[in-house]
């Protein structure tokens, strides 16, 4: 993996008053975060809300992060104790059920479509996983390689080169390559 | 182009030479390449299986219009607390004049509290001597004011037809002695007793 100095740099950069920064790292991080939300609260649209929260209280907190570990860790810990506060006051505020924190991953809340759950986005997400597997399968071998060492199973740059005997320029070239490649489907559908 | 959406992948991957802060400066100004980014980033969510069920295409706005309500809070914050706080006060006024300060209020203050306490407790309901001995004077003059002529009754009553009776209150010496009673009664009594016989009369002289 990377050393995630791109991160420091943003963290910077917000600590130093940038918020176009922190924007940067919303966007990378924000599916993680709602994902990771998604393992204490079932409801989309709740989980939503709490990622939300997250991430202003990771801005609110963010002159106090010195980089001891890596940010994203710091966001997911942010994360998560935001998501259990949430289920503790939930708990409370309505006695009519409990969630144990432990539970939280298999427990079926109330749920329902909300505004951002609607049937477009529903769909939209829907499209969006079948043009990305259907673009993947039809990529030349060496890109298809390259793009799955690295997302799939998370190699560096320098472990790629090795497993496929080419220099680290060539492989990110050729990452690069297979996500322009992908991205030229995508592109539509997220216009 | 491509060089530079090249350098925004290998950014993505966590990747930084001598040129990322100016990479990322172009991506903090350039929101196409915030867009391809966000793409980048999806492809690899969706190839680990890591895209939420739904994706909400507004979420990063809507969580950056709540940090620009922090940062405007926090702005409007600061030039109110440059405000209120107080200016930078001399530190001999601030440590040596402190304790003198606070003896001062504490003896203003029992000096205020004593001078408030004495009239109500010790003197409450009791005149001034020297009020009380110019009235005192006063009535006695008033009392001893000669009518000339012959001695006027005290009362004046006059027999009348019926259970009614008359004052005369053209009498001198009545309205006299009638004026010594009130100023007596008026001045030596402190409570609302001490006005009965003033509405008396006047209910008095209004009937007749």
């Amino acid at each position: 993996m990377g050393t995630n100095l791109p991160d420091a740099e943003l963290v910077k950069r917000v600590q130093a008053g940038d918020s176009g920064a922190f924007d940067i790292l919303v966007q990378k991080y924000q599916h993680k975060v709602i994902n990771l939300v998604g393992r204490f609260v079932s409801d989309q649209a709740e989980c939503q809300d709490i990622a939300q929260d997250a991430f202003v209280k990771a801005f609110r907190a963010i002159d106090k992060f010195r980089g001891d570990s890596q940010f994203y860790t710091w966001l997911y810990r942010i994360a998560a104790n935001t998501a259990k506060n949430h289920l503790a006051s939930r708990a409370r505020k309505s006695p009519g059920y409990t969630v144990d924190v432990d539970d939280a991953e298999h427990f079926e809340g109330e749920s329902g479509l909300k505004e951002y759950a609607n049937p477009e986005n529903l769909l939209l997400t829907e499209e969006i996983r079948a043009t990305v597997f259907s673009a993947i399968e039809n990529l030349p071998e060496d890109l298809k390689s390259a793009i799955t060492l690295r997302e799939i199973d998370g190699l560096s740059y320098e472990e790629i080169a090795e497993v496929m005997g080419c220099p680290i320029g060539t492989v990110r070239s050729r990452i690069f390559r297979a996500r322009d490649v992908i991205d030229k489907e995508l592109r539509p559908l997220l216009e | 182009m491509k060089e530079r959406d090249e350098k925004l992948s290998y950014l993505l991957d966590d990747y930084a030479d001598e040129n990322t802060p100016g990479d990322l400066d172009e991506v903090i100004g350039d929101v196409n390449l915030q867009y391809r980014m966000r793409r980048y980033q999806m492809i690899g969510e969706v190839m680990r299986h890591e895209l939420p069920p739904v994706i909400d295409t507004g979420f990063h706005a809507a969580v950056m219009a709540r940090v620009a309500q922090e940062v405007g809070a926090a702005q409007e914050r600061k030039p109110r607390a440059a405000f209120d706080s107080p200016a930078p006060t001399p530190l001999l006024s601030r440590g040596i004049f402190k304790p003198l300060a606070g003896l001062a209020v504490a003896a203003s203050v029992a000096i205020v509290t004593v001078a408030l306490w004495q009239p109500q407790n010790q003197d409450a309901g009791r005149p001034d001597a020297g009020l009380v001995a110019a009235d005192q004077l006063k009535i006695q003059q008033l009392a001893e004011q000669k009518i000339a002529g012959s001695a006027v009754p005290v009362s004046t009553r006059v027999p009348t037809p019926g259970t009614r009776w008359k004052i005369d209150k053209e009498s001198p010496a009545l309205q006299q002695k009638l004026n010594a009673y009130l100023v007596n009664h008026t001045e030596y009594s402190n409570s609302v007793q001490g006005l009965i016989p003033q509405a008396r009369v006047a209910g008095f002289d209004a009937q007749q």
